[in-house]
């Protein structure tokens, strides 16, 4: 079957029960996506599926034949980092980094819908993402800073 | 079905890191000398806040640093990355004494083999203040043979170094980049002394917030960690687990496990039962075909494993021990209390993972480890082949925590690969993690305490009990001359000025595999006895941090104490109320030789505790990169407060209850507080880092909560 990842066409072994994540990480070498729990509770394999954040672990490829799905790998706009990737960097948020692609991919599709959240829409979205290094204090800065950058860029 | 007939050989070998500190040998002459229970105490005191295993490297600048011809110059890094920002660190220290601009250097990851090995690994908060000595002293030298060779062929006495150019002092226009003159053909000479070190008050980038190097490609998802690892024509491994802790593998045949679509090939041996499959979800899947008889231990439950610690607490070995407690605690007034902290599991985000490619005369393997010596040495004793026909390669690592120094998916991706003749990762599910995985040991920590009538403190006693932490780690013979295991009394003895004090701890056999967790014994030990300390304040009618004060000790570490609950007070307005419906509390400790304090500030929302603000003052002697120190502190603030309010392992039946996250809570970005850290520098020498910083805080948390509710609880999790 056809998938629409980062805005590359893939075929993928026509299996419509088998999860998205095994197919980006095993067969498509996508491997910026991570594994944590295979439950959709850690937030780790977080991607977009026709920009909504979505857990990747519990999304079979029936779900998403026909979709635009978005990966860590394709957030930037070639060499130039996504606001939320920027922000991240410069407040040098991550710090093993295995949570990190989900946190952004969460970041990016809240910018997306709300480019000027509160603080407490912030936490709202982000709240179902683990992070055991326990980077949340930059996080939720980071994910404030991705906001202004955004502005800064679009004004 | 391959039939493998070699001798069982796959449980993990479990070197030391103290042999190679001398203390078997040492020890013993002291125990002769002395006498058992004093070797014992001596013992303590040496290993006190904390000690790392030996900085054994080499000093041939050859070995770490390859200078490029457009002048970079790649270092290779002995030591791993999980997070902590260890390889920029310890770049910094390279960049500042070879007289290279910050952006002119780059790290490589050095491997089991080399080009600089590290058989200690990466733990103990030890990285940086073991190598700070090594890499300055190495890189030096390296930039006086730069500085002879340019000033040599500039055909002047005296050369001048700039940022990675060798420099006329007369006439700075004639210079000669480092890349340039490694690119010479030469007899490159060490010099005849030893190369002076820069001075701290020339210090360009040591002390300042370098940019971590790793970031950029974590923030694009392009750094490789172990369960990333690819290789052309990999298969992937799953290996069946037993129902219950201890259970063993009585009989195993494959089933039907063949038949299924994908199965390349199923391995039993003894004790083990594994599938190779072309995808990860067949292997795990071709598990529940397999025909298994396992053989049961007798069920427990961990309120079992907390009863047995309370029973031994009693017959404890002395750890710190001044005047008489006992005679001082007769026939007065005792305070007493008792705390308890329970398992719990370290729950990196990446499961423990590694590909190894077993070919017929060499083994290589790239795992998410700690120590990639230890793990090779462990393949190769799985495997039955030579140690040094193994090389491990460390990738990033999806958070260490201590859980990523002994890797058994590493020795099952080995014994799988040799009978697949493939190169096989194998990756732990959530459910292994949790159920399979060795823990943090539950504490069991009983106090005794009088006062005298000026309210300080005269006598003090502390019995203390705890599960295995680095005692799996070292050999008999040590485990019997320490008595009990030093890294599960982590952060349990007392710095406070005390007359009569005794400290014992007891080492306690489980029924579960425990081990090392950040910062060992520190966050369970410190817990007690700051909630203690808060609870004899209390009793002395003074104010917690005024207590803490006058009964610290007139030394320079009682200084540096002072100046860190000075600094933290200052910064949480210690003195101001907390605003209406909160309260605050303080604690402190030292670890690795850094002094951490911290005041937590909780309140009650929705019947549920919540940490509103936590202040943090650190002084690590000297933070080689401050923002890194900053970030370390918070993360830890962070983890060490998920333990504190919400974890906690249980176990039924002799089986770990939680097999993911939902019967297994982490704290989240929902119930983090604000927090403030402040870095503070009492010298030119760096001690621990990683660990050190997280010390007080579910004390300060408990303290806090008393302070809130005039309610003590002494047990963990709090919320």
């Amino acid at each position: 079957m056809e998938l629409t990842i980062n805005g590359q066409q893939y075929t993928v072994a026509d299996e419509p029960a088998r999860p998205l994540l095994y197919v980006l990480r095993d067969e498509l070498g996508l491997t910026g996506t991570k594994f944590g729990c295979g439950a959709g509770i850690c937030g780790a394999c977080t991607v977009h599926v026709n920009g909504v954040a979505t857990r990747s672990c519990q999304t079979m490829l029936a779900a998403v034949a026909g979709a635009q799905i978005t990966t860590i790998e394709g957030l930037a706009d070639g060499e130039r980092l996504h606001p939320v990737q920027q922000a991240f960097l410069e407040l040098q948020t991550p710090q093993c980094g295995w949570c990190m692609s989900g946190q952004m991919m969460t970041a990016a599709a809240l910018l997306a819908e709300n480019p000027n959240p509160t603080r407490e829409e912030m936490i709202a979205a982000m709240r179902y993402n683990y992070c055991r290094c326990g980077a949340y204090a930059r996080i939720a800065r980071a994910v404030m800073r991705a906001a202004e950058l955004m502005k800064e860029g679009a004004a | 079905m391959k039939r493998d007939d070699r001798p069982q050989r796959w449980r993990m070998t479990r070197r030391g890191f103290l042999i190679g500190l001398g203390l078997v040998g040492g020890g013993l002459a002291l125990g002769a000398a002395l006498g058992l229970p004093a070797a014992r105490l001596a013992l303590a005191d040496l290993l006190g806040d904390g000690t790392g295993p030996p900085a054994s490297f080499p000093k041939e600048p050859a070995i770490w640093f390859a200078i490029q011809p457009d002048g970079r110059v790649v270092m290779a890094m002995p030591k791993v990355e999980m997070g902590q920002g260890v390889h920029t660190a310890l770049a910094q220290l390279a960049a500042e004494e070879l007289g290279v601009a910050w952006e002119q250097i780059s790290v490589t990851q050095s491997s089991s083999i080399g080009p600089v090995r590290d058989p200690a690994g990466t733990s103990a908060s030890y990285s940086v203040m073991g190598l700070f000595p090594v890499i300055r002293e190495t890189a030096a030298t390296l930039r006086e043979m730069l500085r002879a060779a340019g000033a040599e062929q500039l055909g002047i006495a005296q050369a001048a170094i700039e940022q990675g150019f060798v420099i006329d002092p007369a006439n700075p226009a004639r210079r000669i980049g480092f890349g340039e003159l490694a690119a010479q053909p030469r007899v490159w000479q060490a010099p005849a002394e030893a190369a002076p070190l820069t001075p701290p008050d020339r210090w360009r980038i040591i002390g300042q917030p370098a940019p971590r190097l790793d970031l950029p490609a974590k923030v694009r998802g392009a750094a490789i960690y172990g369960y990333d690892a690819r290789a052309e024509g990999m298969l992937y491994g799953a290996v069946a687990r037993p129902p219950h802790l201890g259970a063993k593998l009585r009989r195993a045949a494959p089933g039907t496990a063949l038949s299924r679509p994908g199965v390349v090939q199923v391995v039993i041996r003894d004790g083990f039962a594994g599938v190779v499959a072309e995808s990860r979800l067949t292997a795990y899947a071709a598990l529940n075909d397999l025909e298994l008889e396992w053989e049961l231990p007798p069920p427990f439950t961990h309120q079992d494993l907390a009863e047995r610690l309370a029973a031994q607490a009693g017959s404890g070995t002395p750890i710190q021990q001044r005047g008489d407690a006992g005679a001082a605690l007769r026939g007065t007034q005792v305070i007493e209390a008792t705390y308890r902290t329970p398992l719990a599991a370290h729950a990196n985000l990446e499961p423990q993972a590694a590909l190894v490619d077993v070919q017929p005369d060499r083994v290589r393997a790239w795992v998410s480890t700690q120590s990639p010596v230890q793990v090779a040495e462990s393949i190769a004793a799985t495997l039955g082949r030579p140690a040094d026909t193994v090389e491990v390669t460390p990738t990033y690592l999806g958070g260490g925590f201590g859980r990523k120094l002994l890797i058994t998916a590493a020795n099952e991706a080995a014994i799988l690969s040799a009978a697949a003749g493939k190169p096989v990762h194998v990756g732990w599910t959530r459910t292994e993690e949790f159920r399979y995985s060795y823990l943090r040991p539950p504490t069991y920590a009983a106090f005794r305490a009088t006062l005298d009538g000026q309210g300080n403190i005269i006598a003090l006693e502390q019995r203390h009990a705890s599960g295995n932490v680095l005692f799996d780690f070292i050999p008999a013979p040590l485990r019997w001359l320490l008595g009990s295991d030093f890294g599960a009394w982590r952060g349990a003895r007392l710095v406070y000025n005390i007359p009569n004090l005794l400290v014992t701890s007891q080492t306690v056999e489980l029924p579960v595999p425990t081990g090392p967790w950040r910062g060992l014994g520190l966050l369970a030990n410190v817990f007690a006895v700051e909630s203690f300390i808060d609870e004899l304040a209390h009793a002395a009618g003074s104010d917690p941090l005024e207590f803490r004060l006058r009964h610290l000790p007139d030394s320079d570490l009682g200084q540096r104490f002072r100046a860190t609950l000075l600094a933290v007070a200052e910064m949480a307005g210690w003195r101001t109320p907390a605003p209406v419906g909160r309260a605050r509390g303080i604690a402190c400790s030292v670890d690795m030789n850094t002094v951490a304090a911290h005041v937590a500030e909780v309140g009650y929302e929705d019947d549920k505790l919540r940490v509103y603000r936590v202040w943090a003052a650190v002084d690590p002697g000297l933070a080689i990169n401050p923002d890194g120190l900053a970030a370390q502190t918070e993360g830890g603030i962070m983890m060490g407060l998920s333990a504190t309010l919400f974890e906690q392992v249980t176990i039924s039946e002799g089986r770990i209850d939680a097999g993911n996250f939902d019967r297994y809570p982490l704290l989240t970005i929902a119930d983090a507080p604000e927090v403030a850290v402040q870095i503070l520098r009492s010298g030119d020498q760096p001690f621990g880092g990683g660990e050190p910083p997280m010390g007080p805080i579910a004390a300060a948390v408990a303290n806090a909560l008393f302070a809130l509710t005039g309610e003590r609880k002494r047990q963990l999790p709090l919320g």
